[in-house]
């Protein structure tokens, strides 16, 4: 083995085959009458990830926090922390703890005694107590507001304390349900990183469960895209956007263009695919699994597609467009063009120097382009 | 606009005077040292004085005092469990039947409350042998049952207010369910509490007409002891009667805010 590929398995244990998982779910299903909350999920979460469950509202992921602190059981399959099953174990007496979406603050305590509660109810002494909670509260820089309310705090500062109360016992697995969902955009990217770094500081697995997929992005080793009760696609957040596995996770991942066509030429080294909606065949510079005249779909990201006044040279992957919309937002300009099929398509190009002349008018004839190796293929 | 400014504070004026003037009237006269209710004599204390020389009256002030307090105790116990157990254990059969039966006796006109309890003691008595005659007994048990009542809407509504996923933070932060409920929901919902209380103690304290109901021999309660004596024609003493018992009730209901307010802050 290289140093390089032991590198990759100690950062990404999730490659190491003889790894062994820190939380194990198999087969986790959850009924309510008829109602498929969780749909047979089997994951692996491996020791001091920061792993991320990401999707829409109502498609399970709380449900599976629910289930991993204790609040629900699963009507089948089970639940695996530090080799210890979890099956029948109450929420007060499993080494999890969760950081409440609404921060669930006990608002006639003050922010010491919220904090120092876990160790309080465990019954640790009172020097160790002070000890511990002095600590943490060092660490999430809550010094000057000790002895407050937590009605007398922000929402930032609401938010530290509720990370610090769950932190303090240090438990094997610490799961956040929307921990940044209340904070305004600047505060939340200053929080994403502090969360990153205090994670690394303690080493303690995160289980982040977000509906946001910038968050995501930002804070996991990993994410599992859910939807339906189903996980679609477990992978580490550049495996994730460049190589989704389905046309839900590209869609709800970044933004994408997705053709949808047939496979006319299938080769071991390039497929060609038509495509009414480009109004051309797409030529994919790699081999693709799929069967003759299979349905599938290509997607493309905004930015992995350029613009140009004129055709370039070569023949493929070049469409005709008319400009539809241009918005500029500063590091970037995003152009709506319409292709001849009605198609509309997102680009986005960088504004590399101040005196970028190259913003284009709407209603400018323009011709678009794509590498060969910028889509994939999605089956579904 | 002139006219504007003075509709608020005069419509103000007169709604308080509405509510406030046979009070204060009542308060005025009781230090009247006239033997007429209406005529004013001049300035004393003498009633107080006689009333408190007034065996009668002293007896059944302490037995509503005792009643009132005995069974606004039991009526925040019950009505704090039952609203537990109908905010907090889910759903199960006959929930909402159960949850709207429990507020039923706020509406249900004392006459007919007052008359079942009565049968219900009488048929009891005959049954079991138990309660043996009317008396404090069976006054703390029908105080109970309608002060319950008010408990149980008051505490219900805090309880569905607060947010639950702070009892559920204390548990998984490893409190059983037994901690849960001392260490945060009953701090949580104690305003609730004592505000219900109060109430539960000042209906018990002033209700007639259920007690004259279940009451025996020798177990008048103070309101049954007044009216009885108004029956007589309005004495002065009464009147001073009337005037101690508001203040203890403004002094517990302004001790009671000020609580509150403490907390909040």
């Amino acid at each position: 083995m290289t140093t390089d590929e032991q590198n990759i398995i100690t950062v990404q244990p999730w490659h190491d085959p003889a790894a062994k998982p820190f939380i194990r779910l198999k087969n986790i299903t959850k009924k309510f009458g008829s109602f498929t909350a969780v749909d047979n999920v089997s994951l692996d979460i491996y020791e001091g990830e920061l792993f991320c469950l990401l999707g829409g509202s109502g498609c399970g992921k709380s449900m599976l926090l629910r289930m991993l602190s204790g609040f629900e059981q699963p009507t089948s399959g089970s639940i695996e922390i530090d080799g210890q099953d979890q099956t029948g174990v109450p929420p007060y007496l499993r080494e999890t703890n969760m950081m409440f979406q609404s921060y669930a603050l006990f608002p006639h305590m003050n922010v010491e005694k919220n904090i120092a509660y876990p160790l309080v109810r465990a019954g640790y002494k009172k020097v160790e107590i002070n000890q511990r909670v002095e600590e943490i509260i060092d660490m999430v820089q809550l010094n000057q507001f000790a002895k407050r309310k937590p009605s007398q705090l922000s929402g930032g500062q609401q938010q530290r304390v509720a990370l610090a109360r769950s932190l303090i016992k240090r438990p094997k697995l610490l799961l956040l349900d929307e921990p940044l969902g209340a904070l305004d955009k600047k505060l939340r990217e200053e929080t994403q990183f502090e969360l990153m770094k205090i994670q690394k500081q303690l080493g303690i697995t995160f289980l982040v469960v977000t509906h946001d997929q910038e968050e995501a992005m930002t804070l996991a080793t990993r994410i599992g895209v859910m939807t339906a009760g189903q996980i679609k696609q477990i992978g580490g957040p550049q495996e994730v956007y460049e190589y989704p596995n389905s046309k839900f996770v590209s869609e709800f991942i970044g933004s994408v263009n997705l053709f949808e066509g047939r496979v006319t030429e299938d080769t071991e080294n390039h497929v060609l695919i038509s495509s009414k909606q480009a109004g051309c065949d797409i030529f994919v510079g790699h081999g693709v699994s799929c069967a003759p005249n299979q349905k599938l779909w290509i997607a493309i990201r905004p930015e992995k597609m350029n613009i140009s006044a004129n055709r370039l040279e070569g023949k493929n992957n070049i469409i005709n467009a008319i400009i539809d919309e241009v918005a500029y937002m500063g590091n970037m300009t995003v152009y709506h063009v319409k292709l001849n099929s009605g198609m509309i398509v997102k680009i986005t190009s960088p504004n590399f120097s101040r005196q970028n002349s190259e913003i284009f008018q709407e209603g400018k004839t323009v011709y678009i382009n794509w590498a060969d190796n910028a889509g994939v293929v999605v089956p579904s | 606009m002139k006219t504007k400014r003075y509709i608020l504070p005069i419509t103000v004026v007169l709604g308080f005077t509405f509510l406030y003037a046979p009070i204060v009237s009542l308060v005025i006269y009781s230090f009247n040292a006239s033997k007429l209710v209406t005529v004013w004599g001049g300035f004393s204390i003498k009633w107080y004085a006689h009333l408190f020389e007034d065996d009668q009256v002293m007896h059944a002030a302490w037995l509503s005092l005792k009643i009132a307090f005995i069974s606004s105790t039991l009526a925040l116990i019950l009505g704090t469990i039952a609203s537990l157990v109908l905010v907090r254990f889910g759903k199960f059969r006959f929930k909402s039947l159960l949850s709207g039966m429990i507020s039923a006796p706020l509406v249900m006109p004392e006459v007919i409350t007052g008359l079942s309890l009565l049968l219900l003691f009488v048929s009891m008595e005959l049954l079991f042998g138990w309660p043996a005659g009317r008396g404090i007994v069976t006054i703390i048990i029908a105080h109970t049952t309608f002060c319950m009542a008010f408990v149980a809407v008051i505490v219900q509504s805090r309880l569905s207010d607060m947010d639950e996923s702070i009892e559920e933070a204390a548990q998984d932060l490893g409190a059983s369910s037994l901690w849960v409920f001392f260490d945060i929901t009953l701090p949580v919902i104690a305003p609730a509490l004592v505000s219900g209380w109060l109430l539960a103690f000042t209906l018990s304290l002033d209700d007639l007409v259920i007690a004259s109901f279940v009451s025996g021999p020798g177990s008048s309660t103070l309101p049954m002891v007044i009216f009885s004596k108004v029956r007589l024609g309005v004495s002065p003493d009464v009147n001073a009667l009337a005037t101690l018992m508001i203040g203890i009730i403004a002094i517990a209901i302004i001790g009671a805010s000020f609580l509150m307010f403490q907390k909040k802050k």
